[in-house]
């Protein structure tokens, strides 16, 4: 670790060492938990078919937006993420929800599997209780973030590999029969479709399970040692796996634990596991578990305190935030400062409600990522080595189709939902007028290109690209 | 004499000093080249195997499905096209996808010097 900050190439900023397998270990690792549990509600809404169903959709829109964010992340290079896109492309009252529909999505989740993590260990060791060893996990995953992103998404990189193995192996297995193992196709002949068509688009709000959070796998590119090969083949790499966890998830489950009882499964793999009935895939599968949890927030960590690292370098929020490590070269302000508010979160007694606002979060920026990018073309038409070094496929029109798939999801969420969705738009949109009016008598508001390495765009004059763009980049 | 033969022995000896560097130069060039071309092949066959992994896994799973849920299919005539339709969405974007990215890595592999 020490030997891996001096070789770095930094000048005060963050370390520049991450490889590919890092951004798929951060990716993946947010993520997997996913399809260790909760994606199952697809199968309580709309049955087998509403769960393939809402797993193609949100699949579709998920390649579209690790697309879209291989391309913003390896242009831009920057550790906002998503927020920085939207910075220099949309617009400071876009950049600031974006900025903190990140940071919201990113804490809840890590609440949530912080408070599932001390459940297992309670189940384990009956002795301990959930509030300190919800505390424990909080403070341990902390500190490793602070000590150094290189050690945390190495640890990452660890445990989503073993949990990912667990899948593939419990799957050849099942599949191909082995060790008496049992699969009983009528389950999904028996459960295919319980709520008729109207439980099929019920699913697709908790389609987005099998994969939110990958776009948070771009957040690393300002720290990776050659982001323009790094982003886009770690985010894709990250992105077919979880398409094909997701498969094989799917078809575990379904073929091993009727549907009635699938849809309520609070661990629909571990269950499958044992309903398999061998001891190995019992004990990996249930490691497997753990051990996603573990890694879904420990990355969340990675991604919420760089977004509120990003959000405070450029006066969003405190500049007091975005002070980095001497030693370590992590934003240890804003890593520490996300243990209070994921604590805040993780007691505050809705642990549905927290999760319900993370998709809320997530889905604002699904429409707003492929929006970036749409706005990026306008003004940067041309791909070149600076500016565009990996160009996505098939632009704009994908972008377009995600927008309308994200918006398609969104508007499921009023079966059930609907006051936590109006809440949440709410609270983003009283956040976007307060920072577009905050950010309006700012001076300096130009993005300063040049400190890209890009020229100004060609296409749009200055007093446009000023409304638009309408930020403060002078204090970098 | 002597100084002109010494001159030509020392011209003879930079030459040979200069022809040597510039043949180690190629050695080295044409192992550094070697060396890209493996790490290209190494991410292109990493590649390979995901979207292959990609399309069995997703077209088990989808075949597995809809032949199980026939009848149930039956009663619902433009579902199942649906579902294709989706599954070849999936499979086109992320497959041209992941060879732009190759592309991408193959273009500016040598400018960023991805694997010094």
């Amino acid at each position: 670790m020490a030997e891996s900050i001096s070789e770095a190439s930094h000048s005060g900023g963050l370390v520049k060492t991450l490889m590919p397998y890092h951004v798929w270990a951060l990716g993946v690792g947010i993520v997997l938990v996913g399809e260790y549990m909760g994606w199952n509600f697809t199968i309580a809404k709309g049955g087998v078919l509403g769960s393939l169903f809402a797993m193609l959709v949100a699949g579709t829109m998920y390649t579209v937006i690790s697309l879209c964010a291989s391309e913003l992340g390896s242009a831009t290079k920057l550790a906002g993420g998503p927020y920085d896109w939207a910075r220099l492309f949309v617009g400071p009252g876009a950049a600031a929800i974006v900025g903190l529909a990140v940071y919201m999505e990113f804490i809840a989740l890590e609440a949530a599997d912080a408070i599932v993590v001390a459940f297992i260990a309670t189940e384990i060791f009956p002795e301990l209780q959930v509030f300190p060893v919800t505390l424990f996990v909080i403070a341990l995953l902390t500190f490793i973030n602070y000590r150094g992103v290189v050690g945390a998404l190495t640890l990452n990189f660890a445990l989503t590999m073993l949990a990912f193995f667990a899948i593939i192996a419990f799957f050849f297995t099942s599949t191909f029969g082995l060790g008496g193992l049992e699969v009983h196709p009528e389950y999904l002949f028996e459960g295919a479709m319980p709520n008729g068509l109207i439980g099929l688009f019920a699913a697709l709000q908790f389609g987005p399970w099998f994969f939110l959070g990958i776009e948070g796998a771009a957040m690393c590119a300002e720290e990776c040692k050659h982001p323009t090969r790094a982003v886009p083949l770690g985010q894709q790499a990250g992105m077919i796996t979880l398409l094909v966890g997701a498969a094989m998830t799917l078809y575990l489950c379904s073929s091993l634990i009727p549907t009635q009882a699938l849809g309520v499964s609070v661990y629909p793999l571990f269950e499958a596991a044992q309903n398999g009935g061998l001891f190995i895939f019992i004990a990996l599968l249930g490691v497997g578990t753990l051990l996603t949890c573990v890694a879904s927030a420990n990355g969340c960590i990675c991604d919420a305190s760089r977004s509120w690292y990003a959000l405070s370098r450029d006066e969003y929020v405190s500049p007091w935030f975005s002070k980095v490590h001497p030693k370590y070269s992590t934003p240890y302000r804003a890593v520490i400062f996300t243990a209070p508010i994921a604590v805040a979160f993780a007691f505050s007694g809705f642990l549905d409600q927290v999760i319900t606002f993370s998709i809320i979060s997530g889905l604002l920026c699904y429409v707003l990522i492929p929006f970036s990018l749409i706005r990026f073309r306008k003004l940067f038409p041309e791909s070149t080595s600076k500016i565009r070094p990996f160009a996505s496929p098939l632009q704009p029109y994908i972008a377009y189709f995600a927008i309308g798939i994200a918006i398609l999801i969104m508007s499921t969420l009023f079966w059930g939902y609907r006051y936590n969705l109006i809440f949440g738009l709410l609270f983003y949109a009283i956040a976007y007028f307060y920072f577009s009016s905050k950010r309006k008598d700012t001076s300096g508001n130009d993005p300063l290109w040049s400190e890209l390495g890009w020229p100004e765009p060609e296409h749009t004059g200055s007093r446009n690209l000023k409304e638009v763009t309408g930020i403060e980049c002078s204090s970098r | 004499m002597s100084a002109a033969a010494g001159n030509a022995t020392g011209s003879t000896a930079a030459g040979s000093t200069a022809a040597g560097a510039a043949a180690g130069s190629i050695a080295g060039n044409a192992a550094l080249q070697a060396k890209y071309r493996s790490k290209l092949n190494l991410d292109s066959v990493l590649i390979a195997i995901m979207l292959a992994l990609l399309y069995g896994a997703q077209l088990f799973l989808v075949y597995s499905v809809l032949t199980a849920t026939k009848p149930v299919l039956a009663e619902f005539p433009g579902l199942t096209p649906i579902y294709l339709l989706f599954i070849c969405l999936m499979f086109a974007i992320e497959t041209i996808g992941c060879l732009k990215v190759r592309h991408s890595i193959k273009q500016h592999m040598h400018e960023f010097a991805y694997y010094d």
